[in-house]
């Protein structure tokens, strides 16, 4: 277990290195849901293994919201969250979502080139909500990239492919810059794609300022976005122990340090309503716990923490004082 | 003949009649083909008499063949219950952790409930088709590998039902993971009281053959903490049963392999959740580390201890507490009654011993890289708090998977009585010396009740034991390398005949090496066994060939 702790990225394996310890199946919230080990990512390695087709998997791909938490915990280094990326390439893909690609794709080459120096790229959900954005903009003194690589962010999601002109187009206008990504997939494949380049999530990124931080207590559940977190596991999980020791706030981790997600539909179910497994998965990382507030550091985990309790649930750039 | 294609006992070896040994010697020394004691594998294994002298005692079981297949889905069909076939759903039982048995099942279930089990196991006792029951299929000898047939997974079955703070107890279904138990434990602050350092093994799978623990010394071993179970009966009775309900069955069940019942539901006695304060001291005598154990065990000394070896000449025996008054106590009374060093004085005795012997410096550079690798897993930041360490299980199972963890695992063992113990562990040491090049020992004691006497009948309890009963595993460490199951076999074998010689006992005693039943517990005793399985599940049905 945890091979990658030492293991450069390159390193990791395709499903048929699957052994089937069954230890990703511990911590996938799929799995979770349903307790059907079709519905986890050994279950998929498995089935590749005996000859099963990509049709043949696509309740579980679709299910699977690439929350990351198999990937540190695999003991054979295997790219799990990249298997189903890549195998949801080759299951059709809905025309609703195509037009929702074609549109990002449109407004990215559109955006005007970023200003100099330090930028964030905020994703989605934040770009969703202007306030929030100003005022993360504001906290953290960084420049607004209008291409904030949505589509691909998207694509990596869905497993659509990326044309090679506009990943170049879109890495040329950030390379060479400290980076603040609010999108937990793109933040990985960055990670991947350039390199001597200063990568922070937004969540690691918010929660460094002093002034969100001198506001956590002990009486704060704080959820960490999965996907950035289970990316860079090996550094975060010592920084976000560092966060709880200093500030005494409750983590959303488990016994194996392992991030659970609130949110557990994949991004192209998420414009649905909350379904029931996200409001148990919120039940149960609060269960034993009785928090005065919750603090999130995605938007996207916020909606289900305000439909399952009634404490106040704060983003963490909400945190700081006015 | 194709060098690459070429491992220790493989078929894939290309030899011709009558090659000459010299050049055979060769070949070995070339490919890195490791000498094995006569009688096991020779240097050709498609040779003549490569078979001669494996006492092969078990290989996996012929496949089910089918027939009633059809009548049996139309059954489960019209009871409304969900039997999946096919790839997508089969694959991932093909095999166990052991990784040495392949077999798939022709359907899958996955549990439910009591009543779906019960309807299960009704329409296979007509139809007689073998129904495999796994938990988290961390079996070694293929016990949980369904070689055709309907595999019925346990880990649709994993919820906490509920937790007595007050009592101390917990009630969960079978196929729930003691990790998954852990996790829902430690939000009331508690923790179950001993289990495998395994994430993914589950409770029912566990309470079936035993459970050791590094503090089974001093609670017993995982079935042990079973108060009263939900047992759905070969012939699909849904019954509970405890030591004072259905005893017969209770102690049929527990340590019973799987043979008599499904485990769907447990009591379990749970305790408050502590972290621990680790120690670790150094031997280069397996001998001396084993006598200094059972010196803690007979006196209660810790709350943990076990064994784990990373060569020959190194040794480490861990003692832990769950307390501070108990490690003070340990420190003023035992500490300095133990004959093994810290790791400062170790590793100057070690610096000693080499620089003496030049010649093994392979062998020093190995333990320098073990230490290197393996010691940091023990101290992870995350997992440490002034000085103590938490969530123990995750921190062990980790540290296993990681380091001796591989897609093979092949790990016979060996339980004794106290007495026997250094000397079987002694011998069991000398086979593993002869087969690998590096391998690891895991001793710990296992405190036994005399009240479950009943339950040890023909378990991994050897009939000798009084007050504690002492277990070995000998684990090779594969690392990559690649072995024939002939050679597995063979090693497996000479270790298990040890057992047979010195009237041991073994935990894993189903599945491919269930040829030992007999030569190890006697005609009587596994007689009885079989007329009660035969009564109790009248068509062979349920976990065939894992015993019976």
């Amino acid at each position: 277990m945890f091979g990658l702790f030492e293991q450069p990225a390159a390193s990791r394996q395709d499903h048929s290195a699957c052994s089937g310890c069954s230890l990703c199946v511990l911590v996938c919230p799929m799995w979770r849901a349903r307790r059907d080990p079709r519905f986890s990512p050994e279950g998929l390695a498995k089935a590749l293994q005996c000859g099963a087709t990509v049709a043949e998997l696509a309740a579980p791909l679709d299910a699977c919201s690439l929350c990351g938490a198999c990937d540190p915990v695999c003991p054979e280094r295997i790219d799990l969250s990249g298997m189903v990326m890549a195998l949801r390439g080759a299951l059709p893909r809905a025309a609703e979502l195509d037009s929702q690609l074609t549109n990002l794709a449109r407004q990215a080459a559109s955006a005007a080139a970023p200003v100099a120096g330090a930028l964030l790229l905020p994703g989605a959900d934040l770009r969703a909500n202007p306030a929030l954005l100003a005022r993360t903009q504001m906290l953290l003194g960084y420049g607004l990239a209008q291409d904030d690589g949505a589509d691909i962010a998207l694509a990596l999601e869905t497993g659509a492919q990326v044309s090679p002109t506009r990943r170049r187009r879109f890495l040329d206008r950030v390379e060479g810059r400290t980076l603040i990504v609010g999108d937990g997939l793109l933040l990985a494949a960055l990670r991947r794609w350039l390199h001597g380049v200063r990568l922070q999530s937004l969540g690691e990124a918010l929660s460094s300022q002093v002034a969100i931080r001198r506001r956590l207590t002990s009486a704060d559940f704080y959820v960490i976005e999965t996907r950035a977190y289970h990316a860079e596991f090996e550094r975060l999980v010592t920084y976000y122990d560092r966060l709880r020791l200093e500030t005494g706030c409750a983590l959303n981790l488990d016994l194996q340090r392992i991030a659970i997600p609130a949110m557990t539909q994949a991004m192209s179910r998420r414009r649905e309503m909350l379904a029931d497994e996200d409001l148990r998965e919120a039940r149960w990382m609060l269960k034993g716990r009785q928090p005065r507030r919750i603090v999130v550091e995605s938007l996207a985990d916020r909606a289900v923490f305000e439909k399952s309790c009634d404490v106040p649930v704060l983003h963490l750039a909400e945190l700081a004082e006015d | 003949m194709h060098f690459g294609a070429c491992v220790v006992g493989s078929e894939g070896f290309d030899a011709s009649p009558g090659y000459d040994s010299l050049h055979s010697f060769h070949r070995m020394v070339l490919l890195k083909i490791s000498l094995v004691e006569p009688g096991t594998v020779g240097p050709c294994p498609v040779a003549p008499d490569a078979l001669q002298g494996i006492k092969r005692q078990q290989t996996n079981p012929a496949r089910w063949k089918g027939a009633g297949w059809q009548a049996f889905v139309s059954a489960l069909d019209a009871a409304g219950m969900e039997l999946v076939e096919g790839a997508a759903a089969c694959g991932v039982y093909a095999t166990d952790a052991g990784g040495t048995a392949y077999g798939l099942p022709h359907g899958v279930v996955v549990a439910r409930s009591a009543g779906q089990i019960a309807s299960l196991l009704k329409a296979a006792q007509t139809h007689r088709v073998p129904v495999t029951v796994r938990g988290g299929g961390l079996t070694t000898e293929g016990e949980s590998v369904a070689f055709g047939g309907v595999l019925l997974d346990m880990s649709g079955m994993s919820r906490v039902l509920h937790i007595d703070a007050k009592a101390l107890t917990v009630r969960v279904e079978g196929g729930i993971f003691w990790h998954s138990l852990a996790e829902e434990l430690r939000r009331e602050d508690l923790d179950y009281l001993s289990a495998p350092l395994n994430l993914t093994s589950s409770v029912g799978g566990t309470l079936g053959v035993g459970g050791i623990d590094v503090n089974s010394a001093r609670l017993g071993c995982s079935a042990d903490q079973a108060i009263a179970l939900q047992v759905v009966t070969p012939t699909g009775e849904i019954v509970e049963c405890s030591d004072s309900q259905n005893q017969e069955l209770f102690q049929r069940v527990i340590l019973g392999y799987g043979q008599f019942g499904v485990i769907t539901e447990a009591t379990l006695r749970v305790r408050p959740y502590t972290p621990l304060s680790m120690h670790y001291f150094y031997y280069s005598s397996l001998a001396t580390a084993i006598e200094d154990l059972q010196m803690l065990d007979r006196n209660d000394a810790s709350d943990y201890s076990g064994i784990l070896t990373i060569m020959d000449c190194a040794v480490n025996l861990l003692v832990a507490f769950d307390s501070d008054e108990r490690e003070a106590a340990f420190k003023a009374n035992w500490e300095s009654r133990l004959r093994g060093y810290g790791e400062f004085g170790f590793a100057l005795c070690m610096l000693g011993h080499y620089a003496l012997r030049p010649w093994k410096l392979t062998e020093a550079l190995y333990l320098l890289q073990r230490k290197r690798e393996v010691f940091p897993e023990f101290r992870r930041a995350e997992y440490m708090r002034q000085g103590k360490m938490h969530d123990r299980t995750v921190v062990f199972s980790r540290a296993v998977w990681k380091h001796w963890g591989s897609r093979q695992m092949v790990i016979p063992d060996l339980a004794t009585s106290a007495d026997k113990f250094v000397a079987a562990v002694e011998r069991g040491n000398a086979v593993c010396r002869k087969y690998f090049p590096r391998y690891t020992l895991y001793c710990v004691g296992i405190k036994l009740r005399p009240e479950h006497q009943a339950h040890y009948e023909m378990s991994c309890v050897p009939p000798d034991a009084t007050g504690w009963a002492y277990g070995c595993e000998f684990e090779p460490i594969i690392d990559g390398e690649v072995y024939s199951r002939d050679h597995f076999q063979a090693f497996k074998n000479a270790i298990y005949d040890i057992g047979v010689d010195m009237g041991a006992s073994y935990y894993r005693f189903g599945g491919m090496m269930k040829g030992y039943i007999r030569r190890v517990f006697g005609d009587a005793l596994v007689d009885k066994h079989l007329a009660l399985k035969r009564k109790a599940d009248p068509a062979m049905i349920l976990n065939r060939d894992v015993i019976f």
